[in-house]
């Protein structure tokens, strides 16, 4: 009898081990799981949960001029995408002590990143390292400092090919001859020195018959702009061209043209937005304007910040989302290449 | 109540070849089918842990296969940036007139033409372009069932996208190409980056066949399914192109979509592995029978079992076989007990064999061939015992002794010697009363004596002179007791010696005397009578025979020595061989007989007997 109990539980606990298994889960026995080997799963989640707490300061040079605004518009639809927060602040004229200020301020909000256009490098650097050193990422645009201040610089365009490029679309128009003048905005601004020094290299590489009478400073400031046009249209009689090199200079140069009489004769190109240049381009007091998306600067300067605070640095070659494919040489990121608005052109933009 | 049912399950109740068989099915059929099944059980679970382990991994490979794909075809819609003259066609909203419409539209859809499908991939077969209620579509194969005017309302630029990709299976728009080519759409918003507005929305029709490449470097065994579906089931992509937009309806039931797990269905037993991709927000799944896995391992289970029944076979039988051997002698062994219990002695077990069971017989056989010679040699001794006792009585009061007394009588009576007659008459009567009365094997002395006595006397009468006899008792007459003696064992012996006496001389002197000697071989006092005559003696040749003719054979024929030999066997078969006669002859001069008994009171008579019948048997056995 006991034999036959023994036996009996025997084949039982058989049967029950084999099928013991199987039977869970009804009709599914898991026999292995991936687990959270997938790197991507565990990195990707927090971060999304934190962009939330990102506070990202964007410093322009100046408000209130519509390319600041556009930038200001490209920004706010990064965060509103990233879910991040935006403080897009700047002093009301490209004034380097207010906006040492600005950013003074946005340090002791506490911002995790500050986004600067800087008015001049010099002046602006010991707040920017003073941001840096309690921890605050600092990231210029549009206009550069000094590379100790800043982490990257998000350059519109290569330096080289803009300054280039501005003279070419001069050059074209007023037949490779003839005395022009540039008007720019701070004297001491980087970037926009260091694309007239590409404008320079490039009159005197390829076009011996152009020359160069003045550099004049507008501060941004479009009233000042129209009034060192006028002056110069008076003082140099064989004026050619004016190149504008900041987005407030072309048009007060066009309409200074267009005041003086001398349309066609004394041709205007650079850097504006192509809004504000449509009338002169319709009418011929300007020939060409060069720029970019303000709006996309903005966009990707907060992208950028964005990404860089969840560790992920700018790579060349990059695809940013709603950008397209970014460069990056060291410590600057370039954008994209410079758009050339014409008379039939300059109605697709609306910027 | 265990007791009662172990008894009726008690192993011990089972016939040998039974037991046998359950031994050996406990200890060899048991276990090894269980060892065979165990090992199966384990190997197979192996393999599909290991499938299970590995499955999964090369799933992410084709997911990130797949995934890369699916990138570089994400990408296709931005070469549409690539020329200004379709970004500046994308921006226009208004059109003065319809042919500026249709210009628009021809260059658009040549340049979709162009870029998509005579470049870019060879999987593009169509691709549509919905911006600002223009549609703009250039395809490889004709298609159907798509209503563009609905397709804005669904799918036109207020769709906040943004640039993320999305996939638009068959089933979700009802897009169907000639011959029902699987494909999905690749579904872009396009972005004006410079203005930040939407410009449109782009469908790319991409063949699936890259997923099935994919597929088929991964798995190209007919028994396994690939498919690729959405999270909600539908499935994508199918390795078997029916089930192209259909819907797995476990999917919710799956226990896990990253990793693997067995699936049980009416249609049997499968392996499953799913991988799902976070970025697509697809499960790929990898789905094959366990048979298929275990294909060769079956085999080899199955050929394990054949070999095994087999084996099985072949040892019952062996089993069997011996089991047969040993059972069946034993069974014969049985019978013949029972032929030997009914007396049947001639019986023999014919076994072969050396083992055990050989052994087992010829113990058998021997013993009952000793069982049979016993009892035919006590059934002998019996009756040689009757028979010596039967002569001994015959001899007592021969028929010869009678004639010749009688006749003696006779001449007394005619010689008219009256006291003579009635002397003899007296004896003669005497002499027979003993006879009669004589049932036992012991006498007195005193009547052994007398009878002697009586015998002697009557033959005096006979031969007078020429006898001459005395008797002489020498007994310690202190024993108050009567000594016994075994019966006839003197008359022989005087008929002897009057015999012979007779026949050599003129007259013979016989004398016997009755005492205790001191035996050397019993080592005690023994009681002796010696018939000591003058006749001629024996010769010492002859002596010798004789002696050895009365040692050697105690039942020997009846001849001249009879008489001694069957007194001597007599006193040997009741005292043992201490005891007996004894011959001292010299030739001419005479020969005395000694007769060597234990002192024998009547308390030790009986016990003598029996002592005597167990010396018998057992001095025949001794001698065999």
């Amino acid at each position: 009898m006991r034999f036959g109990v023994m036996m009996l539980l025997f084949f039982s606990m058989l049967f029950v081990s084999a099928c013991g298994l199987a039977v869970q889960h009804d009709n599914y026995e898991i026999i292995y799981a991936m687990g959270n080997d997938d790197p991507e799963a565990p990195a990707g989640q927090p971060a999304e949960d934190g962009t939330d707490k990102f506070t990202i300061g964007v410093v322009p040079k100046l408000v209130e001029i519509p390319y600041f605004n556009l930038v200001e518009e490209g920004a706010r639809e990064a965060a509103e995408h990233l879910g991040a927060e935006l403080i897009y602040k700047g002093p009301p004229i490209a004034d380097t002590a207010q906006q040492i200020n600005i950013i003074q301020e946005l340090i002791e909000e506490g911002v995790d990143a500050i986004a600067v256009s800087a008015n001049e490098p010099d002046k602006l650097l010991p707040t920017l390292l003073k941001a840096r050193s309690q921890g605050i990422k600092v990231i210029t645009w549009d206009s550069d400092t000094y590379r100790e201040g800043r982490d990257f610089f998000v350059n519109m365009v290569d330096d080289e090919k803009l300054g280039r490029h501005l003279l070419d679309t001069l050059a074209w128009n007023t037949g490779e001859k003839g005395e022009f003048a540039i008007l720019t905005g701070q004297s001491k601004a980087a970037t926009l020195n260091e694309w007239i020094k590409w404008m320079k290299v490039q009159q005197e590489e390829y076009y011996p018959a152009m020359k160069l009478v003045e550099i004049a400073a507008t501060d941004d400031d479009p009233q000042k702009a129209y009034e060192a046009a006028k002056r110069m249209l008076a003082q140099y009689p064989n004026l050619a061209g004016m190149i504008g090199n900041s987005s407030v200079g072309p048009p007060a140069a066009a309409q200074a043209v267009k005041d003086a009489g001398r349309t066609g004769q004394v041709k205007v190109v650079g850097l504006s937005l192509p809004n504000l240049m449509a009338p002169y381009l319709a009418d011929g007091s300007a020939q060409v304007a060069t720029l970019w998306s303000p709006k996309k600067l903005g966009y990707l300067t907060v992208v950028l910040a964005v990404q860089m605070l969840e560790g992920n640095p700018p790579q060349d070659g990059m695809t940013v989302a709603n950008v397209g494919i970014i460069r990056v040489n060291g410590d600057v990121v370039v954008m994209g290449d410079p758009v050339d608005f014409t008379e039939e052109n300059v109605n697709q933009y609306d910027f | 109540m265990i007791s009662r049912l172990t008894d009726k399950l008690a192993f011990g109740r089972l016939r040998l070849s039974t037991k046998l068989m359950v031994t050996y099915t406990l200890l060899t059929i048991i276990p090894m089918s269980l060892l065979g099944y165990f090992s199966y059980w384990q190997y197979t679970k192996s393999i599909e842990e290991q499938i299970g382990e590995y499955m999964p991994r090369f799933l992410v490979q084709a997911d990130a296969n797949i995934k890369k794909h699916m990138d570089e075809l994400s990408t296709l819609p931005e070469m549409l940036f690539n020329s200004e003259a379709m970004v500046a066609i994308l921006r226009r909203d208004v059109y003065q007139s319809r042919a500026d419409l249709n210009r628009d539209q021809f260059e658009m859809n040549s340049f979709l033409n162009r870029t998509y499908l005579n470049g870019a991939s060879p999987d593009v077969i169509g691709v549509f372009l919905l911006s600002k209620n223009r549609v703009f579509e250039s395809t490889r194969l004709s298609y159907s069932g798509i209503d563009w005017g609905q397709a804005f309302t669904d799918y036109g630029q207020d769709l906040e996208l943004r640039s993320s990709v999305k996939l638009l299976l068959p089933g979700d728009i009802g897009l169907r190409f000639v011959d029902n080519v699987p494909y999905v759409l690749i579904m872009k918003q396009i972005e004006d980056v410079d203005n930040r507005k939407n410009l449109g929305m782009m469908f790319i029709a991409v063949r699936l066949n890259f997923i099935r490449n994919v597929m088929h470097n991964l798995e190209n065994s007919n028994q396994a399914d690939m498919w690729l579906m959405t999270r909600k089931g539908q499935i994508i992509f199918h390795t078997n192109p029916q089930r192209i937009g259909a819907f797995d309806p476990n999917i919710d039931r799956y226990p896990l979509l990253d990793g693997s797990f067995r699936e049980k269905s009416e249609t049997g037993t499968r392996l499953v592995s799913v991988r799902k991709s976070d970025e697509l927000d697809w499960v790929l799944v990898h789905s094959v029978p366990l048979e298929a896995l275990t294909a060769r391992t079956d085999f080899v289970k199955q050929v394990t079992i054949l070999v095994f029944i087999g084996l099985v076979l072949l040892s019952i039988f062996m089993y069997a076989l011996f089991s047969i051997r040993v059972t069946r002698p034993l069974n014969k062994l049985n019978q013949l007990m029972k032929h030997v219990e009914m007396g049947k002695f001639n019986v023999d077990l014919k076994v072969q064999s050396k083992d055990e069971i050989g052994t087992l017989a010829g113990s058998f056989n021997s013993m009952v061939t000793t069982i049979r010679e016993l009892i035919e040699q006590n059934y002998h001794i019996e009756i040689r015992q009757k028979e010596a006792e039967l002569y001994a009585l015959q001899s007592q009061i021969n028929p010869h002794f009678m004639y010749n007394t009688l006749e003696t009588i006779s001449m007394a009576v005619e010689e008219d010697e009256k006291e003579t007659v009635v002397e003899m008459v007296t004896l003669l009567g005497r002499m027979l009363r003993f006879s009669v009365n004589n049932k036992s094997k012991f006498v007195t002395i005193d009547q052994e004596v007398q009878h002697v006595h009586d015998y002697l006397t009557i033959q005096k009468f006979r031969f007078e002179d020429r006898l001459s006899f005395d008797i002489a008792e020498s007994l310690p007459s202190s024993s108050e007791e009567a000594l016994y003696t075994p019966n006839f064992i003197l008359q022989p012996i005087v008929e002897n010696a009057i015999k012979y006496g007779l026949e050599a001389r003129k007259g013979v002197d016989v004398r016997i005397t009755v005492s205790e000697e001191f035996g050397a071989k019993s080592g005690r006092q023994d009681l002796v009578f010696r018939i000591r005559d003058n006749g001629p003696g024996i010769a010492a040749g002859r002596l010798e025979q004789l002696e050895r003719a009365i040692r050697e054979d105690a039942w020997a024929g009846k001849d001249s020595g009879f008489g001694l030999s069957n007194v001597n066997a007599r006193i040997v078969l009741l005292h043992g061989h201490d005891y007996g006669i004894q011959l001292h002859s010299i030739e001419g001069i005479g020969t005395e007989i000694a007769v060597r008994i234990p002192i024998t009171r009547a308390v030790d008579v009986e016990r003598i007997e029996k002592e005597a019948k167990y010396r018998a048997t057992h001095s025949n056995l001794n001698r065999r």
